[in-house]
């Protein structure tokens, strides 16, 4: 059923502009990394209440979307959706190329990013971060060892994308729990935040795919059957549910419990609560389910692509919302009493992100956008034409 | 030189499995750590009721011996040690005034959650911080319930004259915190800040050994009725509060 791969020619002045504009990002993201490098982390928006900033945000935004760009390639592999086994090279492809990007920007944020070999050095199993680092690397080796079946080996696809796949839950899980296990902090500490990452990941990282997918196939002028469309669509609406509904469980059982009515409150109504409402309840579940629900919207190219641009601003959301009200929400250690000191213990943070950190993510975004673009000129990534077969009619919710 | 597409994968497919596989290796010994007296607990008392809010004789003489720089910009200030207002929501108590410092946990989050091991545990007790391991990646701050840690934001621009050369500039990007004065206590000397309490302010703090049962804090912890902060959390802080 599957047409033949191609690259794409990737010649015209256009696509050579976008590779430069990718590329553009990626230069200032370089700059930014030697500026911070130099002059200091004082440069950026963040002081010792918001440790991380806005490069955290791009960072496991990117991250949580490799590991949701995967999605397609399982549907084929794992569930035996086979009008998705088209999409499988793009999807590991694309997989890689997200969280390398994102991997950049997270080692380029450290301190000290020239000790970053330490941590393959000098490793305390016990901390969420090492295993982060297994996780991050296992899951690209496991991303290529998937590639290279599909390319080489197909009789091997089977098991390198049946491995991929507890890979990436894991990895999402491991990413999410950064801050779910965490005690001492109230807004991060929850057992269903690594299930919320991976909800948020399935319906970005499905998001991103259909961006991408649409637009290349517009660009390079290929056939992109009805049918696929709808299909995407309804992942979309169904992992847009899993959010609502795990971020409802979690609002609940927080709420239920008076130990955490303050927090809550806050959360809801408080500085950072515009993210909450705006990002990731309107732009990231409301709008998308309103325009993929709907009728002619949800049946048109244009339709699901603005819905899938607004899930991905719903992801961000969702990723800063966690960093930044987990971290600025104060710090008492003496709960039940109104604390303050010079050191603003009891007082809520701000944060307001500089330049140089939008430059640094947007970096990482230039990198993960210049290895798809010359990823699908340079592989055969691509179907000439995405097909669905006439008796396949896709999920409908 | 050309690359067919089958050796870009195989190189690239090497890459990534080096990376996977790198973390496993030691390629360079860890550095030695001093071993301090196994057996000992260092621990501090601090008598709340013999602190004043307008005494910052802990946090001053810390920061002296500790050659942390005194920066302007607030938000990125760095603290070992601050005194801490904490006032009754129903406003039937005075407020009280105290310090706050690391608690150098039985059970530390910080130590637990360092990808490096840059924060470590000695043998009496001390959680300390390996300046040349410490990548900056701030985990710590997150993970500790007692704000103790501050990340370096900018270089140390004391004059060298000012400077005590007994103890480490840490260099902007890592993270560090009250060590206890550990260079003081190598040399049988009470921590900076409690030796400025004792001589010429409140003296309000003791320090010790809380395992040998004939020194000063053992006796005294046994004897008065002291609490820890955010005993909840089950990591078994030493910086125990008389008074509270």
């Amino acid at each position: 059923m599957i047409s033949k791969f191609t690259a794409i020619q990737g010649e015209s002045f256009d696509y050579w502009k976008i590779v430069g504009l990718f590329g553009a990002l990626f230069v200032l993201g370089l700059l930014a990394f030697g500026y911070i490098e130099i002059q200091g982390h004082h440069v950026t928006g963040m002081n010792q209440k918001v440790v991380w900033g806005l490069p955290h945000v791009f960072a496991i935004s990117l991250l949580v979307m490799a590991s949701g760009a995967l999605n397609l390639a399982s549907m084929a592999t794992v569930f035996g959706a086979e009008p998705y086994k088209q999409f499988r090279r793009f999807s590991a492809f694309l997989a890689i190329a997200l969280l390398v990007g994102g991997l950049l920007v997270l080692i380029a944020d450290l301190g000290r990013p020239d000790r970053g070999l330490l941590t393959m050095i000098h490793m305390n199993f016990r901390s969420m971060f090492t295993w982060n680092v297994f996780l991050y690397s296992g899951f690209v080796v496991l991303c290529f060892l998937y590639l290279w079946s599909m390319m080489e080996h197909e009789k091997y696809v089977k098991i390198t994308g049946s491995a991929a796949f507890p890979g990436r839950v894991i990895l999402t899980t491991g990413t999410g729990s950064i801050f779910g296990v965490i005690h001492a902090r109230e807004v991060f500490h929850s057992a269903i935040t690594g299930p919320t990452f991976i909800a948020v990941s399935l319906s970005s990282g499905t998001a991103i795919c259909f961006l991408l997918l649409a637009s290349t196939f517009k660009a390079t002028g290929r056939e992109f059957h009805p049918k696929l469309i709808s299909g995407m669509r309804n992942m979309l609406i169904f992992f847009t549910l899993a959010v609502f509904y795990l971020i409802v469980v979690e609002k609940f059982t927080k709420s239920y419990s008076p130990a955490f009515y303050d927090v809550e409150k806050w959360v809801l109504t408080g500085q950072w609560a515009w993210l909450f409402w705006g990002g990731i309840v309107l732009a990231g579940i409301v709008a998308p389910l309103a325009i993929l629900t709907h009728k002619t919207w949800g049946n048109s190219l244009n339709g699901v692509m603005l819905a899938s641009g607004l899930a991905i601003i719903g992801e961000v959301s969702f990723i800063a919302h966690v960093l930044l009200a987990g971290q600025t929400y104060p710090f008492n250690p003496f709960p039940g009493y109104v604390v303050s000191s010079s050191f603003q213990d009891g007082a809520f943070g701000h944060y307001v992100p500089s330049l140089s950190e939008f430059m640094l993510g947007m970096g990482g975004v230039g990198v993960a956008g210049l290895i798809y673009l010359l990823g699908i000129k340079f592989f055969r990534l691509l179907p000439k034409k995405a097909e669905a077969p006439e008796h396949w009619a896709p999920w409908n919710p | 030189m050309t690359m067919d597409r089958r050796t870009a994968l195989g190189v690239g497919g090497a890459v990534a499995a080096g990376t996977l596989l790198a973390p496993g290796i030691h390629l360079i010994a860890a550095p030695q750590r001093t071993e301090a007296k196994a057996g000992r607990r260092w621990a501090m008392l601090i008598d709340v009721t013999k602190c004043t809010e307008e005494c910052t004789g802990c946090s001053d003489a810390c920061a002296k011996e500790n050659n942390i720089p005194q920066i302007e910009d607030k938000d990125r200030q760095i603290q070992y040690i601050r005194k801490l207002k904490i006032e009754d929501k129903a406003g039937k108590k005075p407020p009280i005034s105290l310090p706050v410092l690391c608690n150098h946990c039985e059970h530390p989050p910080c130590e637990h959650v360092c990808p490096t091991s840059a924060t470590f545990i000695r043998k009496d007790g001390l959680v300390l911080v390996d300046k040349h391991r410490c990548i900056g990646c701030r985990y710590c701050m997150i993970a500790c319930p007692y704000k103790a840690r501050s990340l370096v934001y900018q270089e140390n621009e004391t004059p060298v004259a000012e400077l005590n050369g007994e103890t480490p500039i840490r260099a902007a990007g890592v993270v560090e915190k009250c060590s206890f004065c550990v260079h003081l206590i190598d040399k049988g000397e009470l921590p900076a800040c409690v030796q400025s309490c004792n001589q010429s302010h409140g003296g309000a703090m003791m320090f010790g050994d809380l395992n040998d049962p004939n020194s000063e804090i053992a006796k005294k912890v046994a004897e008065v009725k002291s609490l820890t902060l955010r005993a909840d959390l089950g990591l078994k802080p030493h910086v125990h509060y008389q008074g509270l």
